[in-house]
């Protein structure tokens, strides 16, 4: 009975939270004009879709740190996670008429239990061989879209009409009216993605938050630093490593549900799907691994440095625009480098280093 | 924060989580099998902008009047702005050399010609060109903020069937007109989505008519083998191959499907050749290609082979050298590796001015062919144009006719497009390789298919 | 049974491709400890730099060799001036880094060397030969001997010298190795150049059996050959020889025979990967590390 309640418990705080969020949301938009120079500038408008982009990877950013960060299983197939949750809701709308909302928290759940059938034959494989079997998993999902999903003109892409990702109705009433001559164009739609990301990100981070500093979170940390010695104390290596899995997956599929609101479909091929795992792997780690902020500062930092190196004309005095373009990966290459020779323990560890150090000088003559 | 810090997956959790999970499966995957193809469409919600659904043919094609937007966005300041989506960088990259021969067109036109002439004014063409490394969600993002933030007339020349399907329905809302999307795949023949309008490469289905067509008259009682893509592509071939043998003498052999993300063919090849069938189709593209050509020529089968339309470029062929020769396959245009067209005034011109304004693109690289004539259509297009709004350059591109000698078109070839008619590219020349020269000549007569994609194409490939 | 014993041929074909790359993942890995995403697009510039050497009028052997030695120097380097600030940093640090040197080693190679496919000269007459009524191709007994040597070398390299000593000694405990007087960094340096001579050699003549030269010529290579060095053991060159053809036969018989998996052959290498490592977690020829409580 414990389990029914707890799960309840679970539902209700989810749900409270994100309700106490959507009315703060509300009061300060609409009461400040808080995010208007940010939301209405009508020559930015994928702007927001930016930031929601980040805030989506960030929530699978921050999963997969539960899973590597945690408890150092390293993963390289999230991407097909994410792959899981976007096509769940794609096929649940494009097939069977569903509102998008409803989605949501089935391609969580659908992810959490794939999670499940791939955390436990990961129980015997480990580091570098688990990095491997999982990279399959990128390399697999797409084939069985390919070979399952019959979609948007006979391929594996489902494109959605903006009528589906639109918000429910009672956004009507949350929202700010705009007005702006792009409504025409965007509508509130990509607002909506925008304020349901941030709500699920902040309830993410909350959640690995509570985690780590739950006894949950410890064991996780136990068995990635000492596996015998967690055992000798008592920790269920077979629970704790499932439980990483199927917890990450499930944010990756809450991830890949949002991706659809901004991207209007739901893809795989093979290079995007094993990039797409890299991406989050590279968040996690720049933005610093086992720490609660780190991913999600990771994800904002990788998603606008790759956009903007996207619009860079660089080294056109050598090259004509076209060979200038090739170089944008080069550069993205490049900066992941200089990043992980300046900050080795990610943003928020140098950040900690960098607090440390300032602190240090005072407290040393007391010291001596 | 307690509850928060007490998370278990006890077993009870489980046990919802696997109830939830075959109440949501069970659902999906039955009536995903159920709903293949023309299901679909009339589950979409209907959408009261697309002309598709008027029962009478005679109305505007275009029907703008709910459409959202200033129909006259991105022609301010003599400019008309245009926007494009395609791989600059990554594994596809060699795609934007299509890039070069547009740009060099419309450098052509906006600097010689000082622009142009869209009912009585003069424009200077902008086009705006954004990288999305082959990727779909990258082109919907490409496309939303060309559409969007840098107001955009239109699209044109976009790249890629998914990348294009990606975007379809966003385009079609919009009422943006996105002109020579660049796939041949049917789809673009959907009367949902008129503001979406393909290209002149010969549409699939076209290639298998006319190969049907060929054979019949040189090989009647052929057999063929098939090696298809394993994917829409692939499926555009096979499956219109399959229901155009119908009623004549021709058989399948065998049908084998490869992985275009990979591309390895050596099994495919010797399942197929065990058949030792008469022709061999390729159903395949990019170095895939030339892949299948260098395995067949190891395998022992001697067959004639008829290769996608899409492969034809002289990169490609090179890489099959020897294996290349005798491979027939379509042209809708003409091979700026041929020489015996250096003398044609439209060849001459293309040269010469790719020489002038894309002096790092090779000239005699039929992509950068494709990307200069796709330019010229445009301009035709706009020039025919009664007034420069949306609505009347997509209608007039819808009812393009009679264009002949638009950049490198064969001589005494015309396409036409109307109400009923969606595809481009319906007349065009069987060509065949000759290593030894290294280039496609003619074989034939011009093929003459006007009117004729939509009726020989399955259903299911152009409504789904 | 003639189509049988050809299909198996195309498998072994494949698989020898695989492990040519996959014996430079096994290389680093065995003398550095490192999981290298960058060791296909090293070897993808290695192999751009033949066909530029060809081009310009190289002998192809020569263009190889030549190719080959700059690669070892470039390897070490690449170890010295990308790796080395990073060392002491945590795997999961130094695999980004590597993903970092995999973008921009592959959109370098497309801005220096060009976007379209080229044609990658052969070293040696494209023959093949009937036998049994089997096509037996030039290319696969080319590969098969260099493998053979390529094994024999680097077994007599790592168990038979001293400095194959101090290599593995370096990837397995870097600190003891310091004490004891080996030179750290220029061994991890050796190891470094020395995959990437092995690369090289691998895509110098890998690519002229596939279509072309592009930038994508060795990625799904790559994710073969990654599939190989986990079946065998990432610590046995021996292990990548035997995972690569296991791979490459496997993936062909399939494509051949099993329809139902059609479309998603792909499952079987990595089906294999699993139940190998479900059975002996360090591959089939990888030593498990005996873990100290």
């Amino acid at each position: 009975m414990s389990g029914v309640k707890r799960v309840a418990g679970w539902v209700l705080a989810f749900v409270g939270v994100a309700v106490a969020l959507l009315l703060a949301i509300r009061i300060l938009t609409q009461s400040l004009d808080l995010f208007d120079g940010l939301f209405n500038d009508p020559n930015k408008a994928s702007t927001i879709d930016l930031f929601t982009e980040a805030l989506y990877i960030g929530i699978a950013a921050m999963g997969l740190n539960i899973l590597t960060g945690y408890n150092g299983q390293v993963s390289l197939g999230h991407g097909a996670f994410f792959g899981v949750g976007a096509y769940t809701s794609a096929i649940l709308m494009f097939d069977h008429g569903w509102a998008y909302l409803p989605t949501l928290p089935v391609a969580g759940v659908i992810c959490l239990f794939v999670g499940v059938l791939v955390g436990i034959p990961a129980l015997r494989v480990k580091g570098l061989y688990l990095a491997l079997v999982t990279l399959g998993l990128s390399v697999v999902f797409p084939d069985l879209t390919k070979r399952f999903v019959n979609g948007t003109g006979g391929t594996n892409l489902l494109s959605l009409k903006t009528e589906q990702i639109s918000p429910p109705d009672w956004y009507d009433w949350f929202a700010d009216p705009i007005a702006d001559p792009l409504t025409d164009y965007v509508g509130s739609r990509d607002q909506w993605a925008f304020w349901l990301s941030f709500v699920i990100a902040v309830i993410t981070l909350l959640c690995v938050w509570g985690i780590a500093r739950s006894r949950f979170g410890r064991a996780l940390i136990a068995v990635r630093d000492h596996e015998a010695a967690a055992v000798t104390v008592g920790i269920d290596l077979a629970r704790v490593k499932v439980s990483a899995f199927a917890i990450s997956a499930f944010f990756a599929g809450l991830a890949g549900s949002l991706s659809v609101l901004v991207s209007r479909l739901a893809n795989a091929g093979k290079v995007e799907t094993f990039q797409l795992s890299i991406l989050l792997l590279v968040a996690v780690v720049v933005g610093g691994t086992a720490t609660v902020w780190g991913p999600i500062i990771g994800a904002f930092v990788v998603v606008f440095a790759q956009d903007w190196i996207g619009e860079q004309e660089t080294l056109t005095d050598l090259l004509d625009a076209e060979r200038a373009k090739l170089l944008s990966p080069a550069l993205f290459g490049i900066a992941l480098i200089i990043m992980m020779y300046v900050l080795p323990d990610g943003i928020v560890g140098g950040a900690r280093r960098g607090l440390r150090a300032l602190r240090r000088p005072r407290a040393a003559p007391s010291d001596a | 924060m307690r509850k928060l810090a007490t998370l278990r997956l006890r077993p009870l959790v489980l046990v919802f989580v696997l109830a939830l999970v075959f109440a949501a499966c069970g659902d999906g995957r039955d009536d995903e099998e159920e709903s293949s193809g023309d299901d679909d469409t009339t589950e979409q919600p209907t959408d009261d902008t697309t002309a598709g659904e008027e029962p009478t043919g005679e109305a505007d094609l275009i029907d703008a009047a709910d459409c959202p937007g200033d129909p006259t966005t991105g022609t301010a300041d003599g400019t008309i702005k245009f926007g494009t989506s395609l791989p600059q960088s990554g594994l596809y990259a060699s795609f934007a050399e299509i890039l070069r021969g547009s740009q060099a067109y419309f450098s052509y036109v906006n600097e010689e010609l000082g622009g142009v002439t869209v009912n009585g004014e003069q424009y200077q063409i902008e086009l705006i060109a954004k990288d999305d490394a082959y990727a779909a969600d990258q082109t919907v993002s490409n496309v939303t903020g060309l559409i969007n933030d840098d107001q955009v007339f239109g699209l044109f020349n976009v790249v890629g069937t998914k990348n294009n399907l990606a975007v379809r329905d966003f385009v079609n809302e919009n009422c943006v007109p996105s002109l020579f999307a660049a796939t041949g795949a049917p789809a673009w023949g959907n009367h949902e989505y008129p503001w979406i309008l393909g290209t002149f490469l010969v549409p699939y289905p076209l290639e298998m008519q006319a190969l049907v067509d060929y054979l019949t008259v040189n090989d009647p009682d052929a057999s063929i083998a098939i090696l298809r893509a394993n994917d829409d592509f692939g499926a555009a071939y096979a499956e219109t191959l399959e229901s155009l043998i119908e009623g004549t003498d021709l058989t399948i052999a065998a049908t084998e499907t490869y992985d275009p993300e990979t591309g390895e063919v050596a099994s495919q090849i010797t399942t197929l050749a065990a058949t030792d069938a008469d022709v061999f189709l390729l159903g395949a593209t990019l170095t895939a290609c030339p892949t299948a050509l260098n395995e067949l020529a190891g395998s022992g089968w001697d067959p004639l082979v008829y290769m996608s339309g899409t492969c034809t470029s002289k990169t490609l062929m090179a890489l099959a050298g020897e294996n290349g020769d005798g491979v027939v396959s379509v042209g809708p245009l003409l091979d700026p590796a041929d020489p015996a067209n250096a003398s044609n005034e439209a060849m001459a011109l293309y040269a010469e001015k790719v020489a002038q304004y894309q002096p790092e693109a090779a000239a005699d690289n039929g992509i950068v062919a494709y990307g200069w004539s796709a330019a010229a259509m445009l301009v035709y297009t706009l020039e025919n144009s009664p007034e420069l709004t949306r609505e009347s350059v997509m209608e007039t591109a819808r009812t393009l006719t009679e264009v002949s000698e638009i950049g490198l078109m064969p001589p005494g070839a015309t396409w036409t497009l109307g109400a009923e008619d969606w595809f481009l590219g319906e007349q065009f020349n069987l060509v065949q390789y000759s290593a030894a020269d290294g280039f496609f000549s003619a074989l034939g007569d011009l093929q003459v298919y006007d009117d004729q994609t939509e009726e020989i194409t399955p259903d299911s490939l152009i409504n789904s | 049974m003639d189509q049988f014993l050809q299909h198996l041929m195309n498998g072994i074909e494949a698989g020898v491709i695989y492990a040519s790359l996959a014996l430079a993942l096994v290389l680093i890995f065995k003398t550095t400890g490192i999981l290298n995403f960058a060791q296909g697009e090293m070897a993808l510039v290695s192999t751009y730099f033949t066909w530029k050497l060809a081009e310009w009028g190289l002998p192809v052997w020569v263009a190889i060799l030549v190719s080959v030695g700059v690669s070892f120097v470039g390897g070490a380097l690449i170890e010295r001036v990308v790796i080395r600030p990073v060392e002491q940093s945590s795997p999961l640090v130094i695999v980004i880094v590597t993903i970092g040197l995999f973008l921009a080693l592959n959109s370098l190679a497309q801005v220096i060397f060009g976007t379209d496919a080229h044609l990658m000269p052969r070293a040696y007459p494209n023959e093949s030969w009937d036998l049994l009524g089997v096509n037996v191709e030039a290319d696969t007994l080319v590969l098969i001997a260099v493998l053979a040597v390529e094994c024999v070398v680097l077994w007599y390299l790592l168990q038979r010298t001293k400095v194959g000593l101090a290599l593995r000694g370096v990837a397995s405990n870097p600190e003891s190795s310091r004490l004891v007087g080996v030179p750290v960094g220029s061994m991890l340096m050796f190891g470094w150049g020395l995959a990437a001579a092995l690369g090289a050699l691998a895509g110098s003549l890998v690519v002229p059996t596939t279509a072309g030269l592009t930038a994508g010529s060795m990625q799904s290579i790559l994710v073969f050959a990654f599939a190989a060095a986990a079946l065998g053991g990432f610590d046995s060159p021996l292990g990548a020889v035997v995972g690569g053809l296991i791979v490459g036969v496997a993936q062909s018989l399939t494509t051949a025979y099993v329809d139902w998996l059609n479309d998603i052959e792909i499952i079987v290498p990595f089906g294999l990967i699993l139940v190998v490592l479900l059975i002996k977690p360090a591959g089939l020829f990888g030593k498990v590390r005996v873990e100290r409580v």
